[in-house]
Parts: C-alpha cells; structure tokens; sequence
C-alpha cells in the first residue's frame, strides 16, 4: 500500500492562528453546552466552538454539532493540503469519516420530538438529515462539491482506522484519487451520560469531543508528504478468553507485515488506552514487537473521543509530540480496540513534522 | 492486474449455462404466462421462469450455482482463504411478501445468503450480500477483484441471484404502456421489460494460481449516475465504459464484442446506443453488439453475471449469438453492429459485458480468453 498524507486540521491538536481549535487538551465546564443536568461539570469539549463564525450563516443553521465539528476540520484540512476542489478535480474526491452512532443528539432529541409532540409526526422536517449517521461525510461532500466516494463507517472506537482502511482501499483500487479521511465526535448531555453509565472504570477518560481529517492521496503526489500510510489492518477476537489480545498481536503482525516495517523500526506506539495503568493494547503490541517503545495516550490529552481517538493519535504524531514524532527512519503504530473484541492496527512514518 | 475465471456456473429459464448457451443460438426465447402473483392486477402477463415454485427458491438457485461452480474451482478451503459475495437486487423480498399477504414469518437469517451458501460452501471465510439493483452482479464482481488483488481472499465466488417480486412486477406493470408479450432489446418497435429468474455463480483467482481457466476479467469499471432514480445517464453510462478500459489499460479499438444490456424499455436502449457510440465507436471501435434479454428475461441482481457467462462462451467457442427479439434496430442504433438474424462466427479476444441498475449504478466489465 502507498497512500500519503499531504494535509490535515492541525488545530486538532495543536492550536494556531488560521485554523479553527477542533479538541480540548484540558477538562473545563461544560454546561453552557447543556439545558438538562450533566454527570459531571467538566469534560474535554470545545465550548467556544461557533460553526458560524468558521463557516458563516448561510448553510449552516441546521447543521449538528458532529457535523459542523467534521465540516470545519475538513476545510482546514483541504487547506493545510493547498487542495482547492474545483471542476477538473472534484470527481475524484471523496469523503471516509469514521463514526460512533453519528450524532446521538440528533437521533435522540428528533426520537424525543417524536414522542412528546401532540401526533407523533409533528416533528421537525429540516432535522431529519441530522439523524442518519452519514450526515457529516455528505454535509462535507455538499459543502466543498466532492464527488467522489463518499462513506461513513461505524467502528466506535475503531472508527478512524476502519474509515482510514476504507479509504486506503478506495484509493489503492482507483475508485478515488484523494480522500478527506477523519472522525467526530460531539459532546453532548446524551453522550456525557452514555459515557457515565457505561464506563464501569471511575478512573476511565472523561468524555471528549473532537473533529479530525486528513487529506489521503494516492502516491505520489504533486503536494508535499507529511506521512506515509504504510498499513491499515482490522481484525476481531471475543473478548472474552483472550480473543481480543491474540487478534491484536495478529493484526500487529500482519499490518508490520504489509508495511514491510521490521519490529526494529518502530518507535512509538499510539494507543486508545484510558490510561496509563491501562495496558490492553500496550502489551499485546510490545510482545509482538519485542521491546517497549514510547506510547501516546490520545484519550488522556483529549478525553474519550470515541471514533476520532485514532485520528487524534496520527495528529499527535505528525505534530511531533513530546518530541516522538518518528523520523524519516523510524514507523510508528496507532491501534485501537472495542469492547466486543475488534482491533485496529495502523502503521505509519512521518516524512514531515 | 487481472484475475481468472476457473468455474461459471448459470440458472436461467433454460436451465444451466449449456443451455441456456444453446438456447441463445438457436434464437429461442423463454417467455411464458406469469407465476407469480395475479397478471390482470399486476398489468404483466408474462415472466421468464424458472420452473421451480416453493419456499426460498432464490436462495435454493443460487446454492445451486454456487456449490457447483465452488466445486468446478476445486478450492480448498484449508489452504485457500474462500470468500463468497452475492449481488441481489430484492433477494428473498418475496418471503417477506408472502407473509404480508398472511404467509409464514419468514426467518430473518435467510434474508441474506450467509447461512444459505455456508451450508453448501463448507470452509467459506466469508458470505457478503450486497444490494445492487440490476447491476449487482457486477458490483460483486468488481469486488471480488478487488479482494484478490488485494490478497485478502484466494478464491472469490462473485455471486448473482434474483427472483420475481410482486411490487417489482407491479411496478414495470405501471411504467409500460400495455402489457408486452416478450422482451425485444434495441428494437424500434420494442414495448418493454419483462423480468426473467435466475441466478449465477464465477470462481474467481489470481493468475499465479496453477490450473486451467475459462477466461480473464481484466477490469469492472464502474460509476454512479447522481442524476435520476430511475432513468438511465449517458454520461454515467460512457464513464463505467471509459473507467473498465482504463483499467483494463485497453482502447476502445480493441474491444471486439459487446453483450449490452438491452433492457428493451423505451429509455435503456437509446441511451446505451448513445453511450457505445461516444466511447467505443467514435475512437474507432467497431464491435459486434449481442443482448440476452429477449431470450432470459431481465434477470435483475444476476443480470450482469448472466452477460459474463455468455461472454466467456463467446470467447471459448468463437461464436457470438443474436439478439433474440431483435428484427428493426431501433433508430438511435443506427451504425453499431448488432448481431441479427443468427449467430455470427468471430474470433473475439477482448470482450466488454453491461448492466445498469436503477439508481444509476453501472458496472462495465471486459474480458478475454485465458
């Protein structure tokens, strides 16, 4: 495989004058963004996000959360990438955001509507796209007039990676040229109590909303690398007995396999982990590799961001943070899991910081 | 790349590929009254049966010509990775049917063809059913090149099948203007579709795999209208063509059979003649053009896989049949080469294979001999 990536929303995670601030690297109260009680007051959401003021009024008065978060990333991206989609281009452009359930808010409140209103179809009309869970990869696809392939995969955790692997694919067969590859998710009273009443760890990562993208590209290609996708593996093992760790320690193997990446060449590793205590994908990857390498923990910067977790933790890495950014001679891997046993593995090599 | 067809199993009205192959050169057709549901409500008279009525006969169709084309790719699934993918357009839409109208529950495992094909393909990796309308078959097949050439399977059973529905012969009864008594593709005075049954299984491999082969698919291009629910879009049309010859890295010249599409519906066919004209006569192309519909119905998910049999028999044999039902080509047709009256003996190296589904999905594939 060689796919490029040649652009992405920077100010997912480092924040910069030009660009919108698409994460929250510290916990703060959150809620101005609810009407109803909360679990807890703080989370890693970008409160003083104002999809007018990036994108302005026209267009945008319906857009949820998710979606506004996604579309501004993915034109911050296409600007990072110098890339203006135009007649002779737009074509074979397209869209692979990864998701959790879209955007629960939408679903929620138009289920809601639905019930509390006086017939149960009096709800609301110019909602509903909010409510299918590729409404953010077809906003963007409106937005900036992309008519390639457009898809929304639904991996939870996984999301990023399955939507960057759909899209490596996508332009690996030729159905593409380019691909806007990302994930978000929004903050929101219904996920901050999804995520409470789920998590049985109280030490686990607080909720976070994040939007992330990158602009993919066939290699090569006329606009600068900033890193190479070298593999993008999947794979699932139950859970339960140790299923999920032997099917991590197989992707490992076959995406450093795939990428023609020696186990010697690996120096850092980014994980969906809740924490540093948090060793579920850590020590299954290190067996494979044989040796412990540096590890980012994008959910302990940024909170549980769900699907963009993966997205965040390539954005960590292009960003050169806490200096481990790999050279042009090393790779580094980017895993995820999901309760039910799915895995992901991603290896990359940063050309340019 | 391309990858090769070791097995290609056929279900039509006619019975297996053999035959159906004959039937096709002797010009038959397979029409007969409708079996399924009442012909005065549904406005249409006439289907291509299969002869075969009861409980799940979709998935009983496709089992067949899956077991027997998995068996005739001699795989072994202990060695090789086997993934199944099956094209349908409504699938067992007729179960649910008869159970609005008071029948059985229909189980929802047998909505798809996982359990249908794993009992029948025993070791398969995988079953994947797609939706597709009437060029599933081809999007199957697209796929299974796709996973071959990505090394992910080693064996890919692309896979079609498609029975009659009631609302899907309600609806061709609504959109015709009086009943039509048989499908005539590219006719002048053609009256419209007729849904034929059937169903199609292609063995597939990559080319290093030893043994002998039936033919090769270069390439399935394909493409996406985004411009009508339901009517077909020369430029959408002409973009799977051009996208499976750049694929394929072939020019138009070179292509020396069409088995179009050739729906015998008042829009289908002036558009894909206008589409064949643009992309492979205007450069220089001069291909003979055969349709099968007017003998097989149209056979809706295996609809391009059915054009894929015929196609590799055309390579094979050297013979390329008529299109059945076709006697006054219709005007927009004027200067391409159908294949009239009967068979025409050629010695055809690179063919292309059609079919368009509602919702503007095409799917162009181009084959030639192993």
């Amino acid at each position: 495989m060689s796919a490029t990536i040649t652009g992405w929303s920077r100010g997912s995670v480092v924040a910069g004058p030009g660009r919108a601030t698409l994460a929250s690297w510290t916990p703060g109260p959150v809620t101005a963004l609810s009407e109803r009680p909360l679990p807890a007051p703080d989370a890693h959401a970008v409160v003083d996000f104002d999809v007018r003021a990036e994108l302005g009024r026209r267009g945008t008065s319906f857009l949820d959360r998710a979606t506004s978060l996604a579309v501004v990333a993915c034109r911050d991206a296409l600007a990072d990438a110098g890339l203006e989609p135009d007649d002779t281009n737009r074509d074979r452009i397209g869209v692979a955001l990864g998701t959790t359930v879209g955007s629960f808010k939408s679903t929620s409140e138009f289920s809601l509507d639905s019930k509390v209103s006086e017939k149960p179809y009096l709800v609301n009309p110019v909602l509903f796209p909010n409510t299918v869970m590729n409404c953010a990869a077809g906003q963007a696809a409106i937005r900036f007039g992309l008519r390639g392939v457009n898809a929304t995969v639904a991996g939870g955790p996984i999301g990023f990676l399955a939507a960057l692997r759909y899209a490596t694919n996508a332009l690996e067969r030729g159905y593409a040229g380019v691909m806007l590859v990302g994930a978000a998710e929004e903050f929101s009273e219904h996920r901050a109590w999804a995520h409470a009443l789920s998590t049985g760890d109280p030490k686990a990562a607080s909720v976070g909303e994040a939007a992330v993208v990158f602009v993919v590209e066939a290699s090569p290609t006329g606009r600068a690398p900033q890193a190479d996708v070298l593999a993008v593996c999947t794979g699932y093992g139950p859970a339960a007995a140790g299923g999920r760790d032997r099917a991590l320690r197989s992707c490992t193997r076959r995406a450093l396999r795939t990428a023609g990446v020696g186990h010697d060449e690996i120096v850092a590793v980014v994980t969906g982990e809740a924490d540093e205590a948090d060793l579920s994908e850590y020590r299954p990857v290190t067996g494979v590799l044989g040796k412990e390498v540096p590890r980012l923990l994008p959910k302990v910067y940024f909170g549980d961001c769900g699907a963009a977790t993966g997205g965040l933790g390539v954005g960590l890495l292009l960003a050169g943070h806490r200096g481990i950014g790999p050279s042009p001679a090393g790779a580094a891997l980017v895993t995820g899991c999901d309760p039910d046993g799915a895995v992901a593995v991603a290896v990359l090599r940063v050309v340019r910081a | 790349m391309t990858v090769r067809v070791v097995a290609s199993s056929l279900r039509t009205c006619f019975g297996t590929g053999d035959q159906t192959f004959e039937a096709l050169l002797r010009g038959e057709n397979g029409v007969g009254p409708l079996r399924h549901g009442s012909a005065d409500r549904l406005g249409v008279e006439r289907g291509y049966h299969i002869l075969d009525d009861g409980p799940s006969r979709a998935g009983r169709w496709l089992a067949g010509c899956a077991a027997d084309a998995f068996a005739r790719s001699r795989a072994d699934p202990v060695r090789e990775r086997v993934i199944a993918i099956v094209g349908t357009g409504l699938g067992e839409l007729a179960a649910v049917e008869d159970w609005a109208l008071g029948g059985a529950v229909p189980d929802p495992e047998h909505l798809h063809y996982g359990g249908v094909l794993r009992a029948v393909l025993p070791g398969v990796t995988d079953v994947i059913t797609l939706t597709g309308a009437c060029s599933a078959g081809g999007h199957a097949l697209a796929l299974a090149q796709d996973l071959l050439e990505l090394g992910e399977a080693d064996v890919v059973l692309a896979c079609a099948v498609d029975g009659m529905t009631r609302s899907m012969l309600a609806m061709i009864g609504r959109v015709a203007a009086e009943p039509t008594s048989r499908v005539r593709p590219f006719d002048a005075d053609r009256t419209g579709v007729l849904l034929g049954e059937g169903a199609a299984a292609v063995a597939l491999t990559r080319t290093e795999r030893p043994g002998p082969a039936l033919a090769s698919v270069l390439a399935t291009g394909l493409s996406c209208d985004a411009r009508h629910e339901t009517a077909p879009d020369v430029a959408g049309i002409a973009e799977a063509m051009r996208d499976a010859l750049s694929r394929a890295a072939r020019v138009a010249s070179e292509v020396d059979v069409v088995v179009a599409h050739g729906t015998g519906t008042a829009l289908n066919d002036p558009v894909e003649s206008a589409a064949l004209r643009e992309v492979l006569l205007e450069p220089g192309g001069s291909p003979l053009v055969t349709a099968v519909k007017g003998a097989v119905g149209h056979l809706s998910g295996t609809a391009a896989l059915v054009n894929v049999d015929v196609a590799i028999r055309c390579l094979r044999d050297g013979v390329v049949p008529a299109v059945t039902g076709l006697e006054t080509v219709l005007p927009e047709g004027d200067g391409i080469r159908f294949v009239l009256g009967g068979p025409v003996e050629a010695a055809p190296r690179l063919v292309q294979t059609e079919a368009f589904g509602f919702g503007g999905a095409n799917a162009v594939s181009l084959l030639e001999a192993a």
